[in-house]
C-alpha cells in the first residue's frame, strides 16, 4: 500500500469514526455546563443537576438548552461550578435554589445574576466570565485544555475538538522512529516525579526485544494531596487513550504485538467508570483494538485497579501488582524497559505524560520545547491545596515561580493567615520556606532545594501548622506504606517516626537531631526503591529550613504552632467569654463547667484537647496556650 | 501470547515447607544438577532457634519459584516466633478451622456478627478469573460481592488460580483496601491526605472513634458502623473530607460535625 493510499484510508476511517447525529459541546451554543468532578460532586452536584433538569423542563427548554456534564474545571474550592454558554458566565458555589434565577436571567434572558458571581478576593468586584478570573487567566492549559469543555462520556465531543487527529497523523506517517524522535526533541520528561525523558524511555523500550511490548499508564496517584491524574482521567479520558496508543505505535509497530494497561487507584471510582466507558467507545469506533483506523496496527488497553498501596506507584511494584503479587519493588539493575511486566519490555509513563503526547504530535516538538525552562519543557499541572484562597488544579509552564502559583493564581493565603511553608511532592518531597518562594519550579531546582516535583501536589501551610507534627504525619504515612522488603526502610522509617514522636511530646534531646540526620542518610542509601529513597526528605528539609521550630520543642518544651498536645492546654479568656454555653454543649467529655451568661472554665484533667470547643466558640474566647509551666514542673518531679 | 498467572508451585512439595515441619529434615537434592548438589536447611543460632525471620526475600528472588513461605497452625514447632503476631492477624480472619489443632485461631469468629457466605455470589469472581483477570482484580470482585473477603472465598480463589493459600492471603493483607472482616452498614472513611491533615483530620477521626467507641479499622458491636481511614480521596479543596459508603462524600467536617453525623445516623436507625 502506498503512503498516499494509506493516508486517504486512515483519514476516511477517522471521519467515519465520528457520529454526526451526536450532540456536540460547542462554546457558541446555548449550553449549561455542570462540573462533574469529584470535588464538585462532593459539594452537591447531583442535587444541582436535578434542580436544573426540573427548571428547564418547567419552562419547556429541555430541547433548546443542552446540559453537559463536564470533567473537572479545576477550581475545586468554588464547587459546584456551573458555566452558562454561549456567554461563558461562571457561577460558583451554587445551591439548587439558585438555579431558577440563573435560568430566568441568563438562559431565557441575556442578563447576569450578579449576586451569584465569583467575587475577586482582592478587589471584591464580581467577575462574570471564566476568562476574567485570575485563577484561569494566568494559567496555560495544554493537558487540561478540554477539561470543562467536553463531556467525558462522549467520544464525539473529543473528536469534534480535534481528538485522535494526532493518532491518525502518526498512523498515516507510518514512521514509529519519527514519533520517538519528535517526542525526544520536545524535551518531554516523565510527569510522575522522576522526570526521566519520555522519548528516550520509548527508544530504550523499542530497542529491547520481547514476545510482546507492554505500555502501562501509571494512574496510581498515591501522593496524598495530589489529584491531577484523577482529573485528567475524569475530564478527558480519551486524551490518555490517544497518548497511549501513539506510544504503543512508536514502540511496538513492526516489532511485535503491543498491549496496554492502565493501573488506576481503586479510590477513584469516577475515573475508573469514565475510563471504562471511553475504552468501550474507542473500541466501538475503531480507534482502539484490532486494526486501528484501518492501518493494520492493533493495540488494546485493560484497566487494572490498585488496592490502596502507595508503593505501587513505583514501576516495579506496579508490575508486580498487575502480576498478582504483593506490590514489592525489585532492584533496578534490570530496567523495566528491558524486563518489566511478565518479564517483557515495558514502557511505563504517568497519566499526564501520555496526555501531553497528542499535543506534541499536533503542534510539533518545537512548540512544546518553547515552553518551560532549559531542562524542563512544557507545562505541569499542580494541585494546590491547603490554606490558600483558590484551591484547585493549576497548569503553568515549567519554570514559573512558587510565588506566581501560590499568590497570583492561588490568590494567596486565607484572610488573616501567614504563609509558612509549601509542601511539594507528597511524602517523598519536602517543605520549602518563604525565602524560596521566588525559585522557579522545575525538576532540578526543586531537588536542589531538598524537595522534588513528585506528581505535583502542592500543600500550603500557615502558622497554625506545626512543622514537627507535619513531618510526623508524613513519616507515619511512609512507615505504614513501606512494603517491608528493605530493612533500612521498614525499620528505619519506624525509628524516625519514634524520634519525631518523642520530640512532639517534648521528650526529645538535641542528640535526636543528629540521629535523625544519620538515620535518614542510611535509609536513603539502603533502600531499593524511591519510597525508601525519598522517605526521609520531609525530615531533612524540615531540619534544614525549620530547625528553630524543632529546637523549640526540645529546648523550650514549647510548640510554637500550638499543635503538639503534651505541650499545650486549652484555657478560657475571661474577657472574651460571654457565657453563651455553646462550648458546654459541644464538649464530649464534660470538661467545661459554668452557668449561662457566666464565665466558663475548663477542667484540665478531663480535657482531651479535641479542639471542638475552640472551633465552636464564636468569640475566640478559647485560646490555646503553652503548657510549659506545668510540664516543667512535672519534669522536676 | 504468554500470560502467566504467577507461580504454580505447590505448597506441599516445596522445599521450605518440608523444612518448616521441623521434625525430620527431608533433604532434597536439586533436580537435574550434576554439580553443586544442594541441600535445604534453615540455619540455627546458638540458642537453638532458627535465624529465619520470614522476610520473604528468598521466596521473591528464587528463579524457579521453589520456595514458598507457608505457615500452618497444625505444626507446633515453628522455626521462628511469630505466634503472637499471627494470632493477632488471624483473629480478624473469619472462617472454618481445619480442625487439626484445638487451639487454632483460624476458626475464631470475629466479635459481633458473621453473615452467611452465599457461594452463588462467587460465580462472577470465578468467571472473572477464567477471563484472565489477575489476583488483585479477583479480590476486588470478591469484596464487591460480599463487602469483605471471607476465608472460604480466598481458599476458592487459591484453588481456582492454582496458587498457595499463603500467597492469596499475603496479597489480601498487603493492600490497604481489602478487608478480612465484615463491615458495618455505614462505612465511614476519614480522608487522611495531606490537605485534610493540615485542616485537622486527626481530630476528626478521633472524634469518630470516641463517639463510636471503636478504634480505627473496627466495626461497632451492633454492626452499624465501620470506621476506616483512607489516604486521599482527591477532594482536597473540601478538606477535611469524610466518605460515607461508596457514594456520599461530605466536605468540611470538623470534630463537632463528626459527632453530630454519628448521632444523626444512629437516630435514623432507631425505629420511631
Amino acid at each position: 500500500m502506498t503512503l498516499a493510499k494509506r493516508t486517504t484510508r486512515i483519514g476516511k476511517a477517522l471521519k467515519a469514526a465520528a457520529d454526526r447525529s451526536a450532540y456536540l459541546a460547542d462554546d457558541n451554543k446555548a449550553e449549561i455546563r455542570v462540573c462533574a468532578g469529584t470535588a464538585c460532586h462532593a459539594s452537591g452536584r447531583l442535587a444541582l443537576r436535578k434542580a436544573l433538569d426540573k427548571a428547564l423542563a418547567e419552562r419547556g427548554l429541555t430541547d433548546r438548552v443542552a446540559v453537559v456534564e463536564t470533567g473537572c474545571h479545576g477550581f475545586c474550592e468554588e464547587g459546584p461550578i456551573v458555566v452558562v454558554r454561549p456567554q461563558g458566565l461562571f457561577y460558583p458555589r451554587l445551591k439548587p435554589k439558585d438555579i431558577a434565577d440563573i435560568i430566568e436571567t441568563s438562559v431565557v434572558g441575556d442578563g447576569i445574576v450578579e449576586r451569584l458571581l465569583y467575587k475577586d478576593p482582592a478587589s471584591g468586584e464580581p467577575l462574570a466570565h471564566e476568562k476574567d478570573i485570575p485563577f484561569y487567566a494566568l494559567q496555560e492549559r495544554i493537558v487540561l485544555a478540554l477539561n470543562g469543555k467536553i463531556d467525558p462520556y462522549s467520544v464525539d465531543d473529543y473528536l469534534a475538538h480535534g481528538g485522535y487527529a494526532a493518532l491518525a497523523k502518526v498512523l498515516e506517517d507510518a514512521d514509529p522512529m519519527g514519533v520517538i524522535d519528535e517526542v525526544e526533541a520536545s524535551g518531554l520528561r516523565g510527569r510522575g516525579g522522576a522526570g526521566f525523558p519520555t522519548g528516550r524511555k520509548w527508544r530504550f523500550c523499542r530497542g529491547n526485544p520481547g514476545d510482546v511490548h507492554y505500555i502501562i499508564c501509571n494512574a496510581d496517584e498515591g501522593d496524598p494531596g495530589a489529584f491531577m491524574d484523577r482529573s485528567v482521567l475524569e475530564g478527558n479520558p480519551h486524551s490518555v487513550i490517544e497518548g497511549m496508543t501513539i506510544a504503543a505505535y512508536a514502540i511496538g509497530a513492526d516489532s511485535g504485538p503491543v498491549e496496554g494497561y492502565v493501573y488506576v487507584r481503586h479510590e477513584y471510582p469516577f475515573a475508573v467508570e469514565r475510563l471504562r466507558a471511553a475504552l468501550a467507545q474507542a473500541r466501538e469506533r475503531g480507534l482502539l483494538g484490532e486494526n486501528i483506523l484501518g492501518s493494520g496496527f492493533s493495540f488494546d488497553i485493560r484497566i487494572n485497579q490498585g488496592a490502596g498501596a502507595f508503593v505501587c506507584g513505583e514501576s516495579t511494584a506496579l508490575t508486580a501488582s498487575i502480576e498478582g503479587h504483593r506490590g514489592m519493588p525489585r532492584g533496578k539493575h534490570i530496567r523495566t524497559v528491558a524486563q518489566g511486566l511478565w518479564g517483557q519490555p515495558t514502557n511505563l509513563n504517568n497519566v499526564e505524560s501520555y496526555a501531553n503526547v497528542p499535543w506534541i504530535v499536533n503542534h510539533g516538538a518545537e512548540a512544546f520545547a518553547a515552553k518551560g525552562t532549559e531542562t524542563s519543557k512544557g507545562t505541569k499541572i499542580f494541585s494546590l491545596t491547603g490554606k490558600v484562597v483558590n484551591g484547585g488544579l493549576i497548569e503553568v509552564p515549567m519554570g514559573a515561580t512558587l510565588r506566581h502559583v501560590i499568590f497570583d493564581i492561588g490568590g494567596g493565603m486565607l484572610p488573616g493567615r501567614e504563609f509558612k511553608a509549601v509542601q511539594l511532592g507528597g511524602p517523598s518531597g519536602g517543605c520549602l520556606p518563604a525565602s524560596l518562594l521566588d525559585d522557579p519550579i522545575d525538576f532540578e531546582s526543586l531537588v536542589a532545594a531538598g524537595s522534588m516535583m513528585g506528581s505535583g501536589g502542592m500543600v500550603v501551610v500557615d502558622d497554625s501548622t506545626c512543622m514537627v507534627d507535619f513531618v510526623k504525619f508524613f513519616l507515619k504515612f511512609t512507615a505504614e506504606e513501606s512494603c517491608g522488603k528493605c530493612v533500612p526502610c521498614r525499620v528505619g522509617s519506624q525509628r524516625l517516626l519514634e524520634i519525631i514522636e518523642r520530640i512532639c511530646d517534648g521528650q526529645g534531646t538535641l542528640d535526636d537531631l543528629d540521629r535523625l540526620e544519620t538515620l535518614s542518610e542510611d535509609i536513603i542509601e539502603g533502600s531499593l526503591c524511591q519510597l525508601g529513597g525519598s522517605a526521609p526528605n520531609p525530615v531533612l528539609s524540615t531540619l534544614r529550613y525549620f530547625r528553630e521550630e524543632v529546637e523549640a520543642h526540645i529546648v523550650e518544651h514549647r510548640c510554637p504552632a500550638k499543635v503538639c498536645r503534651p505541650l499545650i492546654s486549652y484555657t478560657i479568656d475571661a474577657d472574651a467569654c460571654t457565657g453563651c454555653h455553646v462550648c458546654f454543649g459541644a464538649c464530649p467529655t464534660q470538661a467545661i463547667s459554668g452557668e449561662r451568661k457566666q464565665l466558663h472554665a475548663i477542667d484540665q484533667k478531663l480535657c482531651i484537647q479535641c479542639d471542638t470547643c475552640r472551633q465552636v466558640c464564636k468569640f475566640d474566647a478559647i485560646p490555646v496556650v503553652d503548657a510549659r509551666p506545668a510540664l516543667a514542673e512535672g519534669r522536676q518531679q | 501470547m504468554p500470560r502467566r498467572n504467577g507461580t504454580t508451585a505447590e505448597p506441599k512439595g516445596s522445599a521450605l515447607y518440608e523444612v518448616l515441619k521441623g521434625i525430620d529434615f527431608e533433604r532434597r537434592e536439586l533436580v537435574d544438577k550434576t554439580r553443586g548438589v544442594g541441600l535445604f536447611d534453615l540455619v540455627k543460632d546458638r540458642s537453638g532457634s532458627y535465624k529465619c525471620y520470614a522476610c520473604t526475600l528468598c521466596e521473591r528472588t528464587c528463579p524457579v519459584d521453589c520456595i514458598e513461605i507457608d505457615y500452618c497452625p497444625e505444626f507446633q514447632e515453628l522455626p521462628f516466633d511469630v505466634e503472637a503476631e499471627r494470632a493477632a492477624a488471624l483473629a480478624t480472619l473469619p472462617g472454618e478451622s481445619c480442625g487439626a489443632n484445638a487451639a487454632c485461631v483460624m476458626g475464631e469468629q470475629p466479635a459481633g456478627f458473621v453473615p452467611e457466605i452465599d457461594m452463588k455470589l462467587f460465580d462472577s469472581v470465578i468467571a472473572g478469573i477464567r477471563d484472565g483477570s489477575g489476583l488483585v482484580q479477583a479480590l476486588h470482585s470478591t469484596q464487591e460481592a460480599y463487602g469483605f473477603l471471607p476465608r472460604v472465598a480466598l481458599e476458592n480463589i487459591a484453588e481456582e488460580m492454582r496458587l498457595p493459600f499463603s500467597r492469596v492471603y499475603g496479597v489480601a493483607t498487603f493492600y490497604g483496601q481489602f478487608r478480612l472482616a465484615p463491615v458495618g452498614k455505614y462505612v465511614i472513611d476519614v480522608c487522611m491526605g495531606t490537605a485534610c491533615h493540615v485542616a485537622g483530620a486527626p481530630l476528626v477521626v478521633e472524634a469518630f472513634s470516641q463517639e463510636l467507641e471503636v478504634p480505627i479499622g473496627a466495626t461497632t458491636p451492633d454492626g452499624l458502623f465501620t470506621l476506616q481511614t483512607v489516604n486521599c480521596v482527591g477532594a482536597c479543596a473540601l478538606a477535611p473530607v469524610v466518605r460515607l459508603g461508596d457514594d456520599e462524600t461530605i466536605g468540611r467536617v470538623g470534630p463537632n460535625e463528626a459527632r453530630k453525623l454519628v448521632r444523626k445516623l444512629r437516630k435514623a436507625e432507631v425505629p420511631a
